[in-house]
């Protein structure tokens, strides 16, 4: 049961993490390699403040969502727009969009690395205190119950936005055919750069909420999670959300059981394994459909 | 343009044969040709300045600029000779530092080079020096494959050498029943962990009661941590990174364990705090702490807080012995060309010397230093035993 509880709070961490990154890649077709740099420069920004002013946790929640929505819209408003104008077709965009996600990527990884020579940094002067809680047994703490919340409860939110409002089916036809969708009144530079604004704030959000749980943040943490995110995306299926946190609790799963068995030096080796063996059964992802690449 | 593959192949080998040209005109003279000391003696320092480990390239590069300040202003070489030192980011990569030191021993007034400090970058430069019998003191660079040869030396103990402090102090305290808590992939903590920890245990009388290791991407200790605290040890060795550690201790407490935590030279210099209360009374061996309280120590802290600001960390004190470990090569050689400096930098290591890190010996061309175990109380170190 403890091993249970472990992994919902593991998926959730991924899944928060995950989620901004799945939204972009599977609506506007960007996949964002600088969605990691986002997610650690956000909550590195809230850390610079709060070391100077003490502050509360949905303080510190908010000044990284700010700080990642920011970065991201800007992104893909002077980085990712200009390419997807002046590229041929999809396909070579899609190429240059992730060498240029690349590039952004370093320059706030150079800032933090520059500002913390390369030390952990945290919340230590936040006004907020974790609590552990015993019931039957079971440990858990305020903040885990806090990111398994959040990380649920905004994917589940965010699936059914995707599948009910008009923004979101507006999001999904241009995953399936942008072209079509502008013909439609979707407008799609606008509706790319909310999307990534969105993205960027769940970076922030999984940047605060890591610290949070974890205690500190390396400047290496984003790359370390932008690979699994990316594992997970594809093995729940490019453009399902649902299959974004099948992935995340899988691949959660799967860690704890090694860890459980005290085979850490294995974790990599056999949940990358595992994706890759169903893949081979369902290459398109356990919840992706052929027919369609994105939607 | 459309290649054809023998076309490619003729240009790939002309790259080749060009960059083994260039290797290959620098000759090995250097400033000094008549085996005395010449006037301006030229080092190069090639470390990360930027990039993940940039606190440990800064640290040592600042190290080494005030040994070359004392060296001149002391015109400890001779009246009106002066080491020179220019300092090349390697920037975190490979093939960078392998540029840069390809480039350092094809330049003639190149007298040595003080080497990269991650262990990758300083096991594929230092076939190339040796080669070249170019003299290069690296520091960190804990892989195995640097020190291989006479014009290869390293300024840097390795962590088991000095760990026994740890093991000691767990025998004296009495806590007997350990647990372990390891990064796996990364060497110099693995190898601790696997060999050298189980055989000091035995010789202390600790009983591991637990071995757990971990990977450099795993970021969550939870189940670690539960399994770990379900043990009931008296001590936990954390044998991880700084970030992870931070993590990784916070985690154990909130499983519920309370004893004491041992960590290791990656909690030094402030690495810890961000565990705030968690981290408190945690001890860890070093090869140098700032709080040292011998007259070498004390002398170069308070050189480097005038110049700096700041207190010194273990890099930089590394950093500062090599550059002397060079000068005192260059004085008891009395030759300050490339030759003359690795016979110099041998004899040095045959005889030892007092440095920041306190009395210095070596195994060949590899630096020993007696260590000293500290205890973090939340905003400093304080010396538990050296």
């Amino acid at each position: 049961m403890q091993e249970l509880l472990n992994t919902l709070t593991l998926g959730s961490i991924y899944l928060l993490f995950a989620l901004g990154m799945a939204l972009a890649w599977s609506t506007i077709g960007i996949l964002n390699f600088a969605h990691g740099a986002i997610f650690v420069f956000s909550a590195f920004s809230a850390h610079f403040i709060s070391d100077f002013v003490p502050l509360s946790m949905p303080a510190i929640i908010l000044i990284s969502v700010l700080v990642g929505a920011t970065l991201s819209a800007l992104t893909q408003w002077l980085a990712f727009e200009p390419i997807l104008k002046r590229s041929k077709n999809h396909r070579s965009a899609e190429l240059r969009i992730l060498i240029g996600g690349i590039g952004v990527a370093a320059i706030p990884i150079a800032l933090v690395d520059w500002a913390t020579a390369s030390a952990p940094f945290g919340f230590a002067n936040s006004s907020y205190s974790t609590q552990v809680y015993e019931i039957m047994g079971l440990r858990i703490t305020n903040t885990s119950l806090i990111v398994i919340i959040a990380g649920v409860g905004i994917a589940v939110g965010l699936t059914l936005w995707l599948r009910r409002s008009r923004q979101g089916l507006g999001l999904r036809a241009i995953g399936v055919d942008s072209e079509t969708a502008s013909l439609m009144g979707v407008n799609r530079t606008v509706m790319a750069i909310g999307t990534m604004a969105i993205a960027g704030g769940l970076a922030g959000l999984a940047g605060a909420l890591q610290v949070f749980q974890l205690q500190a943040m390396g400047v290496e943490t984003g790359d370390q999670l932008l690979i699994k995110a990316f594992a997970m995306i594809v093995l729940g299926g490019l453009g399902s959300m649902a299959g974004v946190i099948l992935g995340a609790f899988v691949l959660a799963g799967a860690e704890s059981l090694i860890f459980a068995a005290n085979m850490g030096t294995w974790v990599d080796a056999v949940s990358f394994g595992l994706i890759f063996l169903v893949l081979l059964v369902r290459p398109q992802g356990i919840f992706g459909r052929q027919e369609v690449r994105r939607t | 343009m459309n290649w054809t593959v023998p076309r490619r192949a003729v240009a790939a080998w002309a790259s080749v044969l060009a960059v083994l040209a260039l290797t290959a005109c620098g000759g090995s003279t250097t400033a000094s040709t008549d085996g005395g000391i010449a006037e301006e003696i030229r080092m190069i320092g090639i470390r990360d300045q930027t990039g993940p480990v940039a606190y440990a390239g800064v640290g040592a590069a600042r190290g080494a600029e005030l040994a070359v300040a004392e060296v001149n202003e002391q015109e400890y070489l001779g009246k009106g000779v002066s080491l020179v030192l220019e300092e090349i980011d390697s920037a975190g990569e490979i093939e960078r530092a392998s540029s840069e030191v390809t480039r350092a021993v094809s330049d003639s007034e190149v007298s040595v080079i003080l080497g990269p400090i991650q262990g990758q970058q300083s096991a594929a430069v230092a076939p190339v020096t040796e080669s070249r019998q170019v003299p290069i003191v690296f520091t960190q660079s804990a892989s195995d494959g640097v020190v291989i040869g006479d014009y290869t030396f390293r300024a840097t103990a390795p962590m088991h050498t000095f760990y026994h402090h740890a093991a000691e102090y767990l025998a004296d305290e009495g806590l007997t029943d350990v647990a372990v808590l390891y990064n796996s992939t990364y060497p110099t903590l693995a190898e601790l962990a696997e060999k050298h920890l189980p055989e000091m245990a035995a010789a202390e009388g600790l009983n591991v009661v637990e071995s757990v290791p971990v990977q450099s991407t795993t970021q969550d200790f939870t189940a670690q941590a539960q399994a770990l605290a379900g043990k009931e040890p008296d001590a936990v060795i954390v044998l991880l990174l700084s970030s992870q550690s931070v993590t990784a201790m916070t985690q154990l407490r909130q499983a519920g364990y309370d004893g004491q935590f041992v960590g290791n030279t990656n909690n030094a210099g402030g690495n810890a705090a961000e565990a705030g209360e968690h981290s408190v009374d945690m001890v860890y061996p070093v090869d140098f702490s700032a709080a040292q309280q011998d007259p070498e120590a004390t002398r170069f802290v308070t050189a480097y807080q005038e110049r700096f600001g700041d207190l010194p960390q273990t890099y930089a004190a590394e950093g500062y012995d090599a550059v002397w470990w060079v000068a005192r090569a260059i004085r008891a050689s009395g030759d300050s060309s490339r030759e003359g400096i690795s016979r110099g930098l041998q004899q040095v290591a045959a005889e030892g010397f007092t440095g920041a890190m306190g009395d210095l010996t070596f195994e060949g061309n590899d630096m020993r230093v007696p260590g000293v175990l500290v205890r973090w109380d939340g905003e400093r170190e304080n010396i538990v035993s050296d």
